[in-house]
């Protein structure tokens, strides 16, 4: 019998391997790793976990965990719902790559990073999940380098705050180990809930420490920037929501929701007043994704309300306004041969479909009405001025130094053509730009198409285990 | 005597000086900007931690740092080899890799104040359930390795200044734990960062080359 985690893991890197020899046939291997993401994400939704079923004349069952040496992959229903989300918008991200010209290797290392989500997710025991997120910076600066001599800053970052963590949660695992000894000292809890605190900071980085995302977005190619940001934000946070319900005490000993809180207003404000002075579509882009990360937070902070159901559909909305504006700047990085604002002139008429789909990307990562984030956002600082209202009107502060970046951005694109050599954007781009856009009014219009998708979600998410 | 009763006896024996070396290691991996001395600093402290972790862990996994270490420097090797070849051309010394973000004197100021420090707040730092030696060790080595985040931008100072960090966390980590699972992640997780870093350090040590082959176009264009 073939177990649910070992299919899926040697689907995606079986796939990765042969992806990786087609890889110079670049709309083959997009193609490709697009449809086998889409198919294992339509396998993990329909297939029921309870039970063994038969595929292609063998036995699977999904639900059945995969053990080795104390080590256990476990699919549970939310890394299902976890999986089905990130292998979609992997196969989003590997037709927007293809059509934006995102780096050949971005499509089999793309799927080995899936598979080192995937296995964070589905790891136990928790503590040693960590050590699976760095294995997947590591894979991710192949990505971010995309086989460019240069600036390795972004790389760097990448792979060095979760590497500071790994110590954090292995000491925290001892003294979790020392706590039952002694029930009635209560100081290895205290120890361990600091110290996975700490870890949590370092896997997280919020403000001061998200200089990644920016470092990322300045120097690799826009799609998979953000691909790296959705896929590994989802899953920290995913690991610190199964830590939380695991360990009930580490919520109680350093109330974590508080300082979840704080860091996120912070990193909110701090992205959105530094986005307003950019002069580069890819540092917008880094400074915006930022501020929008740092609401997700604030959204995780108050999951002891309903914070949880709109973690989930910020997460969601979150997602499509990062991959627009990702194909509007990387669209416009590649025609334009340059990001740089006093580059862009004359962009709009050249590339009209790119523009738009910048202008709703950035507009909708602000949280404006009619995109797709406006409700999500609406109803996080709804819940947010229940708790303190002063929290609202620096999440608005935020978004106004996005604003104003974007708006500068619009701005730049307008005006005459500097050198007339500019091609004029291809259809795939202008069809994908398109369809972003269209959904992301559709969503802000009707708001209630995701009530589904997240209510599916919500019940797992609080009842998560070990 | 088996070569491995040798190891374990002489780690036994020579704990003081191995400490000192493996601290002196760390320095030199801080220090100078020549990578061949960086990369004998980062080969004498694998070897003096793989000596010091012999007294907690057993002689076939203490043995592994060694080993890790071994391959970390070879991969670290073929890079600056590549580099060393490519920075022969037409670049001046300034240019050439590694380029470091400060003086060596800076660096060497800097180690030295750490050093005052270390020696005021050492007895002050308490681990649980490490030995004296051990925990001035860890605590150099953790400071070394901070100190090398700081202040180095170039990855192969960084990226060994981090596995300095990581290689005194180690002895913190398996004084605590003795498990056969974390010594192979631990040993795995470095082998995979010393990967990385060789990568890092020929992507960042070619971005010279690049535009000094940049400018020589815009010069035969003219």
């Amino acid at each position: 019998m073939i177990t649910g985690p070992a299919l899926l893991l040697a689907l995606l890197l079986v796939g990765a391997a042969l992806i990786y020899l087609l890889r110079r046939m670049e709309a083959i291997a997009a193609i490709s790793a697009a449809a086998l993401a889409t198919i294992i994400a339509i396998g993990l939704w329909k297939l029921p976990t309870a039970m063994p079923v038969r595929l292609a004349g063998r036995t699977v069952w999904l639900g059945r965990p995969l053990e080795w040496n104390g080590l256990s992959l476990v699919l549970t229903p939310a890394a299902q719902a976890l999986l089905v989300y990130l292998l979609l918008t992997g196969a989003i991200a590997f037709i927007l790559g293809w059509r934006t010209y995102q780096g050949r290797t971005f499509y089999p290392f793309g799927l080995v990073l899936l598979a080192c989500w995937a296995t964070v997710a589905l790891l136990q025991p928790l503590l040693i999940a960590p050590f699976v997120i760095v294995l997947a910076s590591i894979v991710a600066i192949f990505l971010i380098q995309a086989g460019r001599p240069g600036n390795t800053r972004g790389a760097w970052y990448q792979l060095l705050f979760p590497t500071l963590a790994v110590p954090f949660f292995l000491i925290a695992a001892w003294y979790i180990n020392l706590a039952p000894l002694n029930p009635d000292d209560l100081a290895p809890y205290r120890i361990a809930g600091w110290l996975l605190v700490i870890g949590f900071i370092l896997l997280l980085q919020p403000a001061p420490l998200a200089v990644a995302v920016p470092a990322i977005a300045g120097h690799a190619p826009p799609v998979v920037a953000v691909f790296l940001w959705i896929g590994g934000q989802a899953v920290t946070l995913f690991l610190l929501q199964r830590f939380l319900v695991t360990y009930p005490w580490m919520a109680a000993t350093v109330d974590s929701a508080r300082w979840l809180l704080w860091l996120g207003v912070l990193t909110a404000v701090l992205g959105g007043l530094l986005a307003a002075v950019q002069d580069r579509l890819g540092r917008l882009l880094g400074y915006a994704g930022v501020f929008d990360y740092g609401i997700l937070l604030v959204a995780m902070a108050l999951r002891g309300t309903a914070g949880l159901p709109t973690a989930v559909w910020l997460l969601l909305t979150r997602t499509l306004a990062l991959l627009t504006f990702a194909l509007g700047a990387a669209a416009l990085r590649h025609y334009m041969e340059s990001d740089r604002f006093d580059r862009l002139a004359g962009a709009a008429s050249r590339l009209p479909w790119a523009v738009a789909a910048l202008l709703a990307g950035g507009l909708a990562l602000v949280g404006m009405p009619l995109s797709a984030q406006f409700a999500s956002r609406w109803a996080l600082l709804q819940l947010l001025a229940e708790n303190d209202t002063r929290w609202v009107l620096l999440i608005s502060l935020g978004g106004c130094g996005v604003l104003i970046g974007v708006i500068r951005a619009g701005r730049a694109c307008f005006g005459s053509l500097s050198e007339s050599e500019v091609e004029r954007e291809s259809f795939g781009i202008a069809a994908l730009a398109f369809t972003l856009v269209l959904v992301s009014v559709l969503l802000g219009v009707f708001p209630q198409l995701l009530t589904g998708p997240v209510a599916a979600v919500i019940m797992p998410l609080s009842i998560l285990g070990p | 005597m088996t070569i491995f009763e040798l190891y374990r006896q002489m780690g036994l024996l020579v704990g003081l000086p191995v400490a000192i070396l493996a601290g002196l290691g760390a320095v030199l991996i801080v220090v100078p900007r020549d990578w061949r001395a960086v990369l004998f600093g980062y080969a004498m402290l694998s070897v003096m931690l793989s000596l010091l972790l012999s007294r907690v862990l057993p002689i076939e996994w203490a043995l592994l740092q060694t080993i890790v270490g071994g391959l970390i420097a070879v991969m670290i090797f073929l890079s600056a080899g590549e580099l060393r070849n490519v920075s022969r051309r037409q670049i001046r010394w300034s240019e050439r890799w590694p380029q470091m973000a400060s003086l060596t004197s800076f660096r060497l100021i800097a180690t030295t104040l750490a050093a005052i420090a270390y020696y005021i707040l050492r007895d002050r730092v308490t681990l649980p359930g490490v030995q004296p030696l051990f925990r001035d060790t860890i605590v150099w080595l953790a400071m070394m390795g901070v100190l090398g985040l700081a202040l180095h931008t170039e990855p192969m100072h960084a990226g060994l200044s981090l596995l300095t960090l990581l290689g005194g966390f180690e002895l913190l980590l398996f004084t605590l734990v003795q498990g056969r699972l974390v010594v192979g992640l631990m040993m795995s997780l470095q082998l995979m960062l010393g990967l990385a870093i060789a990568y890092l350090v020929l992507s960042h040590g070619l971005a010279p080359t690049v535009k000094a082959e940049a400018a020589d176009l815009a010069d035969f264009a003219q």
